[in-house]
């Protein structure tokens, strides 16, 4: 499909530039840890709380960490009018949203991989047979919030203030998710499954896909502003 | 407060937003059809002069 | 026309307060309340079927509806708010609660604004028509997600401190005060029609301001 192969074009486009540079994979991941050491600081658990606040804790900092991201996300596109040339080009603008929405979703996957081992170090967490589920569920968290990232990413890309518009736009639609993300992991930590949490999974997963749909056919709008 | 001063808040409350965004609503109504009669009555004289 | 709106809604909704309700007169804040949220919500929706057209024909209109739409919903959705905290107050004994209806309607207000604070911070009046027509859509379509997730939220899990109001009276509404209620919901429809329609023509005529001006300049 013709979208999928212009997806995968503009993603590779937008890794090997990452890869050169590593300037956003490194300020987010120094960020993320910078935050961790933060809330520790400003938390200071006890060791029986710690699991309480864990997963929220942990969903902050990849909010935060992310908005860094996305902030940076049509960076390379502003310089030297790459966009208009992007849009002057016949390339479907779903293609484009895909790649950047995939872009985001992979450096905040790989910030994650790294961050939440180290949450569990620095917060003396015992549960590590529990990260591969709970990982899950931060995979389809980041999902949605990089799919309604990138569409406001670009919204804001003209507007004053962009910085401090993008987050205030962005988080009050992320509240399903955060809340999703959050009770299922509050779950799979106390439980150790998912069992009561099954609906909040079910939510992500819609979440997702209704916004990835909303976002590939919306996006010709969204990018004429 | 008793009952009766909480629901004279609500109502002074509501009532006062509402005429507050009245007032300020008319105001830059009529500012907004000064502007415009201006500008119109400006391009009447000015197509006047044109011919 | 105007003047008859206000005073209509105004004397309805003084009148009808007189006739008791039972459960205690801070009941009576019920006959602002529902129509507020009513009202609110219906701009909601005009905002959202405004986007729609916009980002679909590109008529000036359908921006100006929403942009209207929008600043009038924000004003209600506060008002809402605020009416929930004051009737809360002596129902309850808090200002303020995390209960569902509440939080969602938070969030919405919270969405709206950003709607407004987008439109006014894109310099370029095309650029932030469709950006904000966007917004409007996405946020649209968002609300009943949020709302699922903040009920599911409230109901399965609750913390410790439990505090769970039932905020769901008008539920069980008896006959008597369904009468005033139609009045004053009638009168608040009223109303928003009536300010929807002096902020159109205000947004209408700043349009052919923008137009007169640009002629002018070039």
């Amino acid at each position: 499909m013709a979208l999928l192969r212009q997806t995968y074009l503009l993603l590779c486009k937008d890794l090997l530039l990452e890869l050169r540079r590593r300037d956003s994979l490194l300020t987010m991941f120094f960020f993320g840890t910078l935050l961790l050491f933060v809330f520790h600081f400003s938390f200071d658990p006890a060791p029986d709380k710690v699991a309480e606040i864990a997963p929220a804790l942990l969903w902050l900092a990849f909010l935060f960490t992310g908005t860094l991201g996305l902030a940076q996300l049509f960076q390379s596109e502003r310089e030297n009018h790459c966009l208009d040339a992007l849009l002057l080009s016949p390339l479907d603008r779903g293609a484009l949203f895909l790649a950047k929405t995939c872009f985001n979703l992979i450096l905040m996957l790989i910030v994650e991989i790294v961050v939440m081992p180290l949450f569990w170090i620095l917060f003396n967490l015992q549960t590590w047979n529990l990260l591969p589920q709970l990982f899950l569920v931060t995979l389809l968290g980041t999902i949605g919030f990089c799919v309604l990232g990138t569409i406001m990413s670009a919204l804001t890309l003209r507007a004053r203030a962009r910085e401090l518009l993008l987050p205030l736009v962005l988080f009050p639609l992320m509240i399903p998710v955060i809340l999703a993300t959050i009770r299922c992991m509050e779950n799979v930590l106390r439980t150790g499954e998912f069992g009561d949490a099954t609906p909040w999974l079910r939510l992500l997963l819609g979440f997702d896909v209704i916004f990835l749909t909303v976002g590939v056919l919306i996006f010709d709008w969204v990018i004429e502003s | 407060m008793g009952a009766w001063g909480f629901v004279s808040l609500a109502y002074g409350i509501v009532w006062g937003a509402i005429l507050l965004y009245l007032i300020v609503l008319k105001r830059r109504y009529a500012s907004a059809a000064a502007e415009l009669a201006a500008l119109r009555s400006a391009e009447v004289t000015s197509s006047d002069v044109e011919r | 026309m105007a003047l008859a709106a206000i005073a209509v809604g105004l004397y309805w909704g003084l009148i009808v307060a007189p006739p008791d309700a039972y459960q205690g007169d801070v009941q009576r804040i019920m006959y602002l309340h529902i129509p507020t949220i009513v009202a609110a919500y219906l701009s909601f929706f005009l905002v959202f079927v405004g986007s729609c057209l916009y980002l679909w024909k590109k008529e000036k209109r359908d921006d100006i509806l929403a942009y209207a739409a929008a600043e009038i919903g924000v004003l209600f959705t506060a008002l809402v708010i605020v009416e929930g905290s004051i009737w809360g107050r002596p129902t309850w004994g808090v200002w303020w609660t995390w209960d569902a209806r509440l939080t969602t309607t938070a969030i919405l207000l919270l969405i709206f604004v950003g709607y407004l604070m987008l439109r006014s911070l894109i310099e370029d009046e095309s650029r932030a028509a469709s950006a904000a027509a966007v917004l409007g859509i996405i946020g649209a379509l968002d609300i009943p997600l949020i709302h699922m997730s903040v009920y599911w939220w409230r109901t399965l899990h609750q913390p410790p401190s439990i505090f769970r109001p039932d905020k769901a009276p008008w539920e069980n509404v008896a006959w008597p005060l369904l009468i005033p209620l139609t009045i004053n919901i009638a009168a608040f429809l009223i109303l928003l029609f009536y300010l929807l329609s002096l902020r159109y023509r205000l947004g209408e005529m700043r349009e052919e301001i923008k137009a007169r001006r640009l002629d002018r300049g070039g």
